[in-house]
C-alpha cells in the first residue's frame, strides 16, 4: 500500500445523452404516430398534414430565407421584452420584498392585473404605442412580468433572519447585504421565476404579433392560416417550440453553474 | 262481481293502451338541423339571414337554422372536412381553400359590389389613387379580402407596390387614423368610414369597387353537400334571398329583427348600427340578387397567381356554381 495514493471516488454522472434519451424516445414515438396518421389518411393534408410535408416546407421558408427573416424579428421582440420584463419585475419585486407597506399598495392592483388577458389588451397597446417592435416588446414584457415579480418577492424574502443578523453584526453595508447574501440565497427561487419568464415571452411577443404585424413568426402562424397553408403553421408552431426549448436548455444550464456553490 | 268488475278494468287498460298507441301522430315532415358559420362577431350586418330565420323562411324550407360565428379561416377547415356544411365567407378565401384541396364551393353571391375601401380624413389630400404614391397606407394584415383588394387596386391603376409604405396596423384603422399614424388606411366600408363619420370626421373615401371586380362575401358550401343534398342548397339559397329582398324593400322591419338577435344594436349604438346597415345596403343591392359574376372569379384567380398566393394551380369555374340562384 505504500506509495499508493487513494483518489476520492466520484460517482459516474449519465451523460447528456441518457439524461436526453426519454425524451427522445418520446419524440420519436409522436413522430412514429404522426406518421402513421398520414398513412392512414385520418385527415387531408389541410388538417394535419404529414411530417414529410411539414419538412418540405420547412426546406423552402430556409432556402428562401423567410424563416430566419421573421425568427430575427420575433427573437428581437423577446429580448426586448425580457430586458424591459426583468429588470422592471426584479427592481420592483425586490423592493416590494423590503417594504410589505408598499407590498400592501401596489401588490394587490398588480395581482387584479393579472386577470387582464393579454390578448384583449394587445390591441389596446397597438393603438397606444403603435404597430412597431415597441408594442410586441410591451406585450412581451407584461406576459413574463408577474411570473419573475412573484419569485423575487418570495426568494428575497426566504433569506433567513438569522443571517440578516449576522450581517449586520459584520457592520455589512446594503449592497454588501444585497450582493453577499440577498441575490445568493435568493438565486435559486429567482432563476425558476426566470425560466417561467423566458418560456412565457415567446407567447407575449407571439400575441403581440398577433395583433398587428407584418413580420415575425406571429405573422408567420397568421398568414399561414389565412391561406389556408396548414404545413407552413406547422413550420411556425415547430419553431416557436424550438426558440421555448433553447432557452429553457440555457437557463438550466446557467442556473447549474450559478447554483454550483450549493451542491459543493 | 267483484272479479269481473277487475277483469274488466284490465281489459279496458289494456285496449286504452292500444288505443293511444295507434293514436301517436305520424313523424312530420323531415326537418333539416342546419348550424350557418358566418365568419365574424353577431353583428347587423347578417341582418337578412336574421330576417330569413325570423320570418321563417328557412323553415318553410325544412331547415332549422342556428347561428355560428368564428374565424373564416377555420370555419372553411370545417366546412372542407364536412363538419359544417354552410358558410359564410369571401370569394378570396374560396379560392385560397380550394388552391389547397378543400372542397368548398360559392353558391351565392350576398354583396353585388367589393366592399373595401381605402379612406383618408378630408384634407390628407388623397383623392385618387395615385395620390398613394408616397404615402403610409394602414391595413389590418398581408392576407385577407383588405389586402386582396389592395392589391387589386395598385394592380388596376398601375401603381408599384414599393411605392406606397404599406403598414399592418391590425383593426385599428380608426384610431390609427386619427391619431395620424397613417396617412390613409383599407377597411371595410360599413366600418370604419361609417363610424368616424358618426363621430363627426369628414373623409376621403377611395372605393375599390371602382376599380376591381371582384367576388365578395357569399354561402359557400361544400361538394359533398351539394353532391348528396341538392335541395338543401337549393332551400338555403332560397331562404337567404328571401330574407335578403325583404331587408333591403324595408330596413327598418329587418333591423328591428336584427335588433332581437343581437341585442348590442340597440341603445346609444342604435343610430350608428342602422347606418351600417344602410351602408350595407348599397352594397347587396342590385340583380340578380345571388347570381356571381364569372368575369370576376377569372379577375381574383388572376390576381391571386399573380400575387404567388394560389398554393396549385384552379379553374375559377369550379369555385361558384348559379345553379341554386332561381
Amino acid at each position: 500500500m505504500a506509495g499508493t495514493t487513494l483518489k476520492p471516488t466520484r460517482a459516474r454522472k449519465p451523460g447528456c445523452f441518457a439524461l436526453q434519451l426519454p425524451a427522445l424516445i418520446a419524440f420519436a414515438a409522436l413522430l412514429g404516430l404522426w406518421q402513421l396518421l398520414d398513412w392512414r389518411q385520418v385527415y387531408p393534408a389541410f388538417i394535419l398534414p404529414g411530417p414529410r410535408l411539414v419538412w418540405q416546407r420547412f426546406l423552402s421558408v430556409v432556402a428562401d430565407g423567410t424563416l430566419w427573416a421573421n425568427t430575427q424579428v420575433t427573437l428581437i421582440e423577446i429580448f426586448g421584452g425580457l430586458a424591459l420584463g426583468l429588470s422592471v419585475a426584479v427592481v420592483l419585486g425586490y423592493l416590494l420584498a423590503k417594504s410589505p407597506a408598499l407590498e400592501q399598495v401596489v401588490l394587490p392592483y398588480l395581482v387584479a392585473s393579472q386577470a387582464l388577458p393579454i390578448v384583449a389588451l394587445a390591441p389596446l397597446l397597438v393603438i397606444w404605442l403603435g404597430a412597431g417592435h415597441l408594442s410586441k416588446i410591451v406585450v412581451c414584457a407584461l406576459t413574463l412580468f408577474f411570473p419573475v415579480l412573484v419569485n423575487t418577492i418570495v426568494g428575497i424574502r426566504s433569506v433567513e433572519k438569522g443571517l440578516h443578523d449576522l450581517m449586520r453584526s459584520l457592520n455589512a453595508s446594503p449592497w454588501q447585504v444585497f450582493t453577499l447574501l440577498e441575490l445568493p440565497a435568493a438565486l435559486p427561487v429567482l432563476l425558476s421565476g426566470l425560466k417561467i419568464g423566458l418560456t412565457l415571452s415567446v407567447i407575449g411577443a407571439v400575441v403581440g404579433e398577433f395583433v398587428a404585424a407584418d413580420r415575425g413568426l406571429g405573422f408567420m402562424v397568421n398568414l399561414a392560416r389565412g391561406l389556408f397553408d396548414t404545413p407552413l403553421l406547422f413550420v411556425a408552431l415547430a419553431t416557436l417550440m424550438a426558440i421555448a426549448l433553447i432557452f429553457y436548455g440555457l437557463m438550466t444550464a446557467l442556473e447549474r453553474a450559478l447554483l454550483r456553490w450549493q451542491k459543493d | 262481481m267483484h272479479r269481473y268488475l277487475k277483469l274488466f278494468s284490465i281489459l279496458s287498460l289494456c285496449l286504452l293502451l292500444v288505443a293511444v298507441g295507434c293514436a301517436t301522430p305520424k313523424p312530420a315532415a323531415q326537418v333539416t338541423q342546419v348550424k350557418l358559420a358566418m365568419g365574424y362577431v353577431p353583428n347587423v350586418q347578417f341582418t337578412p339571414l336574421y330576417v330569413a330565420k325570423e320570418r321563417g323562411y328557412f323553415a318553410a324550407e325544412g331547415i332549422n337554422v342556428t347561428f355560428d360565428y368564428g374565424m373564416e379561416t377555420d370555419l372553411l377547415k370545417l366546412l372542407g372536412t364536412n363538419q359544417l356544411q354552410f358558410v359564410i365567407g369571401s370569394g378570396d378565401q374560396v379560392a385560397l381553400a380550394r388552391a389547397q384541396g378543400l372542397p368548398v364551393r360559392y353558391v351565392l353571391n350576398w354583396y353585388q359590389r367589393f366592399p373595401v375601401c381605402v379612406v383618408s380624413l378630408a384634407g390628407s389630400g388623397i383623392n385618387k389613387p395615385a395620390d398613394l404614391v408616397g404615402r403610409t397606407v394602414g391595413i389590418p394584415a398581408l392576407e385577407g379580402a383588405s389586402y386582396i383588394g389592395w392589391r387589386a387596386l395598385l394592380n388596376a391603376v398601375g401603381i408599384a407596390p414599393d411605392k406606397v409604405n404599406l403598414q399592418v396596423i391590425g383593426y385599428t384603422q380608426a384610431a390609427s387614423l386619427t391619431q395620424k399614424r397613417v396617412d390613409a388606411a383599407v377597411c371595410y366600408v360599413m366600418n370604419e368610414p361609417v363610424q368616424l363619420q358618426a363621430a363627426g370626421q369628414q373623409l376621403n373615401v377611395l372605393y375599390l369597387d371602382a376599380y376591381t371586380n371582384l367576388p365578395s362575401n357569399g354561402l359557400i358550401t361544400n361538394d359533398q353537400t351539394i353532391k348528396e343534398h341538392p335541395e338543401l342548397v337549393q332551400g338555403m339559397t332560397r331562404a337567404f334571398l328571401h330574407g335578403l329582398r325583404d331587408t333591403i324593400a324595408d330596413p327598418d322591419a329587418a333591423f328591428a329583427i336584427a335588433k332581437k338577435e343581437v341585442p348590442s344594436l340597440s341603445g346609444e349604438n342604435e343610430a350608428l348600427q342602422r347606418a351600417v346597415l344602410t351602408a350595407c345596403i348599397k352594397y347587396w343591392q342590385g340583380e340578380p340578387l345571388g347570381k356571381s359574376d364569372p368575369a370576376s372569379w377569372r379577375s381574383e384567380v388572376d390576381l391571386l397567381r399573380q400575387l404567388n398566393l394560389l398554393a396549385a394551380p384552379v379553374d375559377p369555374e369550379s369555385l361558384y356554381t348559379n345553379e341554386y340562384i332561381k
